[in-house]
């Protein structure tokens, strides 16, 4: 079945094609909200809650951009609605209280970290800072946009980002300090 | 590789394979979110909601034209305070209810009714008698009220001694039940429409011994005569309420009608039909070439041969029809020609080849047996391919001779060719032996 016969299908709420769609997009997206979340079952609710909308906003794919492309912004804007939604029920973490750490190192190799370590690396991180870095980083949206999308100041997501950035940057060097002392001692 | 870098190379399309469970779970709040919006392909809350306004809608209406027709409620009446009873009829407005009570305890007794409506009892207006039939035959179900029990004064007052025969209420034939017709040709299918609206068992008699307890039964009579059927009803008083309706089922006539003669030549042959139908008053017939007659037994003549369905239509006084058609009718009819393998010829000298089948140039003539000859062409040759007879005549054959002289014994051949009345053509040819003596 082809991307248009899946969406023509889901237009018509085709329950065959709608578990295609599922069965074809779900790792893609679950990939995309596992960034997003602090552990893969948030992550999971928010992969429903995608694809719930998929369904039922299919009909308005006008079939111009990409398909996998709109899926991933549903995606994504899913994550961000959830992330207000759980604003208020989380555990904030004063952003002030990670201090940015200045490290010498600037670079790392792509293959030295699996994607399992980054995805962690994400899910520890502070709902804030995770949204900017994703945000910003990996979707490649600009701090003013994110700043709207995100409802605060043009700053605060630049800072947040930075931060962030610093954050990252030091569990990473941790990590590669374990693992290349693991792999010395092999 | 800075970090951010890293972050989108490795992630940005990196996949991770949801839990089973998902996928059923999502299905589920799928199903559940789709039921509540509409959408045309799938059974949703607005078609299940549109199809509970319909039932309520017809229920409303239902209960609505029930309860709007005042109803004959069948009862039977004991005054406490005055001693009297008696049974008939109440017409009793719509809405407005009445609590019967009933001692079955006892069939002699008389079974109890109190009203409710303490401010007016006497508002519950009675029929007079005289404007009800009585039910046309009393039996166990049915409860007919003597007149005795009716005063010309009016039901209230004192009577009567016949009280105590009073089991119940009973109602005329048209109060509890309702047929879609009373009378009609056999088979006649009636619905009988229960105009009680109640959840009791009822009980059908259909007089043929047919029965159902069906609400609203349908039953075909197919057998002519008067049945008289009974509805019995317990009602939750324990009054017995019955009502009967006779059903009058005409006899059926039965079309039947013989072809003469049996295996006709068209179009030779008149033909004549004849009328064994019974119960019949009215007749129409259609000979299948578009003529038709309307005479008891008819004749009628073809102009061709074709395959004809001849039909008779046959209708009794009451109307009831019955009809039979005979599907090609002279289909039977036999058109044939066949010739003898062997003859003797007249050792005395030639005949002419004239025959007749009574005499003896039946077999000293080589002729054929046949039936619906129209075109006839014969040839007779000798084993050297000579012709030695030919006739046009299928009345004429061949009496043996050739040029006056009484041809060898031996084996001839012959071959035919023409066509029958109903124009089908036929070419045949054989061999026949010419014996001596």
């Amino acid at each position: 079945m082809s991307d248009q016969q899946i969406i023509e299908g889901c237009a018509r709420h085709d329950r065959k094609a709608q578990q295609i769609l599922y069965d074809q997009y779900s790792r893609f997206l679950l990939g995309i909200c596992l960034r997003y979340a602090t552990d893969k079952a948030e992550a999971e609710d928010i992969l429903q809650e995608s694809f719930l909308k998929i369904f039922f906003n299919i009909k308005n794919f006008s079939g111009t951009g990409s398909f996998i492309g709109w899926l991933r912004k549903i995606a994504v804007n899913t994550a961000i609605t959830h992330y207000h939604k759980n604003l208020k029920y989380r555990y904030h973490v004063e952003i002030e209280d990670y201090v940015s750490v200045e490290t010498g190192v600037t670079s790392f190799e792509e293959d030295f970290f699996t994607s399992d370590e980054l995805f962690r690396v994400l899910n520890e991180l502070p709902a804030g800072y995770r949204m900017v870095f994703n945000l910003y980083a990996v979707e490649g949206y600009k701090h003013k946009e994110i700043a709207e999308i995100l409802g605060i100041d043009t700053n605060t997501s630049k800072s947040q980002y930075s931060r962030a950035k610093a954050v990252i940057r030091d569990k990473l060097e941790k990590l590669g300090k374990l693992k290349s002392n693991y792999t010395e001692n092999e | 590789m800075g970090v951010r870098e890293l972050f989108r190379r490795k992630l940005e399309n990196a996949t991770i394979i949801p839990n089973v469970s998902v996928n059923s779970k999502l299905m589920r709040r799928l199903a559940r979110r789709e039921f509540v919006r509409f959408n045309p392909y799938r059974f949703n809350i607005y078609y299940l909601g549109g199809i509970l306004l319909v039932a309520i809608t017809a229920a409303v209406l239902l209960f609505y034209n029930n309860g709007k027709s005042d109803k004959l409620i069948p009862v039977s009446i004991s005054d406490d305070s005055r001693k009297t009873a008696s049974a008939g009829y109440i017409n009793i407005p719509a809405g407005k209810s009445i609590i019967r009570e009933a001692d079955k305890s006892d069939k002699n007794t008389t079974e109890t009714i109190k009203y409710k409506r303490k401010s007016e009892p006497k508002v519950v207006s009675w029929k007079e008698p005289e404007q009800y039939s009585e039910p046309r035959e009393k039996n166990s179900n049915v409860f007919p009220v003597s007149n005795s029990s009716f005063s010309k004064k009016g039901l209230f007052t004192e009577s009567s001694a016949d009280n105590k025969k009073l089991k119940g209420g009973y109602r005329n034939d048209e109060a509890l039940f309702e047929p879609s017709a009373t009378s009609g040709c056999p088979p006649l299918k009636i619905h009988f429409n229960n105009k009680v609206k109640s959840s009791y068992t009822t009980s059908w008699s259909f007089g043929d011994g047919g029965y159902s307890d069906q609400k609203n039964p349908d039953w075909i009579f197919d057998v002519e005569g008067e049945y008289k059927v009974v509805l019995s009803m317990p009602g939750s008083d324990g009054l017995q309420t019955s009502s009967s309706a006779i059903i009058t089922v005409y006899p059926k006539p039965h079309a039947r009608f013989e072809i003469v003669p049996e295996k006709a030549v068209i179009p030779d042959d008149e033909i004549r039909f004849i009328n064994y139908s019974t119960d019949g008053m009215h007749f129409v017939w259609e000979f299948g070439d578009g003529s038709t007659s309307e005479l008891y037994e008819p004749k009628h003549k073809y102009s061709k041969f074709s395959n004809y369905n001849v039909s008779l239509i046959v209708s009794s006084e009451y109307g009831c029809k019955d009809s039979l058609i005979v599907l090609n009718a002279f289909s039977g009819s036999e058109y044939f020609i066949d010739f003898p393998n062997a003859f003797i010829p007249n050792p005395e000298g030639p005949s002419g080849g004239f025959y007749s089948s009574k005499s003896d140039e039946a077999i000293q003539v080589f002729h054929p047996g046949f039936s619906g000859i129209s075109d006839y062409q014969l040839k007779i040759f000798s084993k050297l391919g000579i012709l030695i007879f030919e006739s046009n005549d299928v009345n004429i054959g061949w009496d043996g001779y050739f040029k006056g002289q009484l041809s060898n014994p031996g084996v001839y051949i012959w071959k035919v060719r023409g066509s029958f009345r109903n124009g089908e053509p036929f070419i045949k040819m054989g061999d026949v032996t010419l014996l001596g003596n």
